[in-house]
């Protein structure tokens, strides 16, 4: 007897409970809400060891002051990031279980310690924060940089294992040839290509949040009422996060086109003319990333609510075009399996039973 | 074994998932549920009577309530999906389809439960004078959205067992409001609370200096345990009515302890819970540190127990009724005898079984089928085919999984073509003898 088994396992037999175009919307917008989160943990988390470093050199009270600021953001911004992957990874389970599944099980035992980094880096970081005002003498100073330095490394480490789970999900092909976590770094295509775009995202994020915050605590309290170091600090915050976006959002241009280029060829044409609708995306996700920088530039020179609106308006756009591309994408590698192998939408009559 | 396999050789596959679960079953229920009860119960008696003493208690609780809970709590939580993923993929996808909704809202509610949990955090100072009782209240607005996390997941925990309609209807409600919903939800709430007291007595002992205030600490835990113990053990008791007779046999079993010494260890930690309890109440000022440490390592023992007994007892199913315990849906067995399961296995290495092939063909067999719960040479001695299976011959394996079944309620059958069976039982004789003997003697050599 000859036996035709496809790469692509059967999906499970019962239903997906409820509409697939409704989950395909919830995932791409739960997925936006849980990395925007994950984005500002990453960058801040770095950015305040930076800026500690910096601190020690200059001696200068607001600096230090700056960096606790994004070491508290860290410690909070986390929490509420990891509870908000729960839906994503709810709806990447249920709705693309044939694919989700193999791929994060080729890299299972990476996968599982996922757990173990991210648990010691959140302690590493919340020990960063309460110790903030505890580890002053400079001997200390050193180590308490030491210590936030450790858990920024690994969560800036932490977001490979993701990349390459959704990126194997996409190439079943070449699953039979995988050998765990480190070889998939190099065996997938587009890897790195966006881990760059990711991190750079992330520190865009963190960049534009830090603005943000400092311009509201500027806002909130009077100028009079303050010390002039925490005047000072707002003054610096506001001009580093606006810098920092505007930097890392320009080398996007770069990281992304570099992304593209490692589609296959036939799907990257698809969003270079050959597919009206994603080329569509495409283009408009670039026109907007310049709008949105135009609009920072003038934040920057001129510090005014209006223009921090349009550009938080098509940050917001942005983003929203880049998660629906994301999706798009996905779904344009995975549809020569789904038709093959397709998934359980309805009652399937048990032909036994229907005997 | 529609999907890829991993291994654990030496802690086997079953002790991974148990880990994870047990870990966060002590933090979500002790901590996150009790502790926080505890908590807010504190910064209310200290705001009632005026004492300062019990607020300051509360307010260090809640730094470590943040700390652990938004670290191992939510690391643990998430890791029970992570794990299972790895290695029980069809029962936990099977879940999640079935309660996809119940998840959902879920997450909506974790999300609440820890945005409220920062801002009472971060809030002690906000409120002064008469309008202190605000920060207290959004304290017990955090204590509902813990019980109701609770509330949600037992639903589809209680619903592994005692699915009740489910199997017929495959409706969610039936799933969800199953025969020991009820019961499950009031045993462990009254647990989490037990556990909690459990848990930070010993912290309580040691770290709060002023002794008049430590006494006003144990006053309002000695009545908050001498109100939950009881409800406990009623509790459950009802529980242990509504389960199946089948799980309510295998509970000695599933301890791995015999009769004797089930019964004598488990009475003897409710009495220290009992004496324990008395002490608060009439002696608050001279709590023992043996005894808080005697509860502190007791409560654990227990939880740790309560989990093997609730995972174990529904074997051999891992979804009652509906999916056994290594992922083969129970109405596939029939298509799986006629048509072999290697064949249905996409990926599996082996298709078909040849005479070239039997090692290789029993080995992925192996990984389907028994790599859920059994380790070729792992630590857990009972579920090691090198000691289980040691001295036995090809002929006696292959007759055995006939009726494994049979004799042994608790596991699956074996399914699949006679053919299958032979590869499999060649595969076992092999790793349980051979390849040990091999190493035996290899060792031998070395010394």
């Amino acid at each position: 007897m000859l036996y035709v088994i496809s790469i692509i396992p059967e999906d499970l037999e019962l239903v997906i409970p409820g509409n697939v175009g409704f989950f395909e919307v919830l995932i791409v917008v739960s997925f936006l809400i849980h990395i925007l989160f994950v984005n500002i943990t990453v960058g801040s988390s770095a950015l305040a060891v930076v800026q500690e470093i910096k601190g020690i050199r200059t001696k200068r009270a607001e600096d230090d002051m700056l960096a606790a600021q994004l070491a508290t953001h860290t410690s909070i911004l986390k929490s509420i990031a990891v509870v908000m992957g729960i839906a994503p990874l709810l709806l990447i389970s249920v709705l693309y279980t044939q694919y989700f599944y193999p791929s994060t099980i080729l890299i299972g035992k990476a996968w599982l310690s996922l757990l173990l980094i991210l648990l010691v880096a959140f302690l590493f970081l919340y020990a960063y924060k309460f110790t903030w005002d505890k580890m002053t003498h400079i001997r200390k100073k050193r180590v308490h940089v030491l210590i936030g330095a450790v858990g920024s490394a690994m969560l800036l480490f932490v977001p490979l294992i993701f990349i390459v789970n959704v990126v194997s999900m996409l190439y079943p092909d070449m699953w039979e040839e995988s050998k765990g976590f480190f070889h998939a770094l190099t065996y997938y295509p587009q890897v790195w290509q966006r881990y760059i775009h990711f991190i750079l995202a992330s520190f865009a994020i963190a960049g534009f949040y830090l603005y943000f915050w400092n311009n509201r605590l500027q806002k909130k309290n009077g100028k009079n009422e303050q010390s002039k170091a925490n005047l000072c600090m707002q003054k610096q915050g506001k001009r580093l996060g606006l810098q920092v976006m505007i930097g890392t959002t320009a080398l996007q241009f770069i990281a992304g086109t570099w992304l593209l280029m490692n589609f296959e060829r036939e799907i990257r044409l698809l969003y270079m003319g050959d597919d009206p609708f994603l080329t569509g995306l495409l283009l408009s996700s670039i026109f907007v990333t310049m709008i949105l920088l135009f609009f920072l530039y003038l934040l920057m020179k001129h510090d005014k609510r209006k223009y921090f609106m349009m550009s938080l308006a098509s940050f917001i756009l942005v983003l929203g075009i880049m998660g629906w591309m994301r999706h798009e994408l996905r779904e344009t590698y995975i549809k020569p399996y789904k038709d093959e192998v397709p998934q359980t939408t309805e009652v399937q009559v048990n032909e036994t039973n229907a005997e | 074994m529609d999907f890829p396999v991993v291994e654990f050789p030496w802690f086997g596959n079953g002790s991974v998932i148990a880990v994870i679960a047990i870990v966060h079953v002590i933090v979500s229920h002790g901590i996150a549920i009790g502790a926080t009860t505890l908590m807010v119960s504190l910064e209310y008696v200290g705001m009632k009577k005026n004492k300062e003493g019990l607020i300051d208690v509360a307010k260090k609780f809640s730094k470590w309530i943040l700390i652990i809970t938004t670290t191992v709590g939510a690391l643990t939580g998430v890791g029970i999906w992570f794990s299972t993923t790895v290695i029980q993929p069809d029962s936990i996808g099977s879940l999640l389809r079935i309660f996809f909704w119940a998840w959902f809202v879920e997450w909506i509610v974790f999300i609440t439960e820890v945005v409220l949990l920062l801002v009472y955090f971060y809030t002690w100072d906000k409120w002064k004078g008469a309008k202190r009782y605000i920060h207290n209240r959004i304290g017990m607005v955090l204590v509902l959205l813990g019980w109701l996390t609770a509330a949600i997941i037992t639903g589809i925990l209680s619903a592994k067992l005692t699915p009740g309609k489910w199997a017929e209807t495959l409706s969610f409600w039936n799933a969800f409001f199953n025969p020991t919903y009820l019961p499950s939800l009031g045993f462990r709430t009254f647990i989490a609370i037990v556990l909690a007291v459990a848990l930070v007595s010993i912290f309580v002992r040691f770290f709060i200096k002023d002794k008049n205030v430590q006494i006003d600490v144990f006053a309002v835990f000695g009545k908050i345990n001498a109100v939950s113990l009881p409800l406990l053990l009623l509790t459950g008791v009802w529980y242990l009515f509504n389960i199946p007779q089948e799980a309510y046999d295998l509970i000695v079993w599933s301890t791995g302890m015999t009769k004797g010494i089930f019964t004598w260890v488990n009475i003897a930690g409710l009495i220290v819970f009992i004496i324990f309890g008395l002490w608060m109440l009439f002696k608050p000022g001279r709590i023992s540190i043996i005894l808080s440490l005697a509860v502190f390592f007791s409560s654990m023992g227990f939880i740790a127990e309560f989990e093997m007994v609730r995972e174990s007892v529904r074997k051999p199913f891992i979804i009652y009724d509906y999916m056994y315990a290594n992922g083969v849906v129970e109405k596939d067995a029939e298509k799986y005898n006629e048509e072999g399961y290697l064949p249905n296995s996409t990926f599996a290495a082996v298709e078909e079984v040849t005479e070239d092939n039997l090692y290789e063909a029993g080995e992925e067999l192996y990984k389907g089928q028994c790599l859920a719960c059994h380790t070729v040479d792992g630590w857990r001695e009972k579920r090691a085919f090198a000691t289980r299976l040691n001295g036995w011959t090809e002929e006696a394996i292959d007759t055995y999984i006939d009726t494994l079944h049979e004799t042994r309620p608790f596991m699956p059958p074996f399914v699949g073509t006679e053919e299958e069976q032979k590869a499999l039982a060649h595969f076992l004789h092999k790793v349980a003898n051979e390849e040990r003997q091999n190493n035996v003697e290899a060792k031998g050599e070395d010394e």
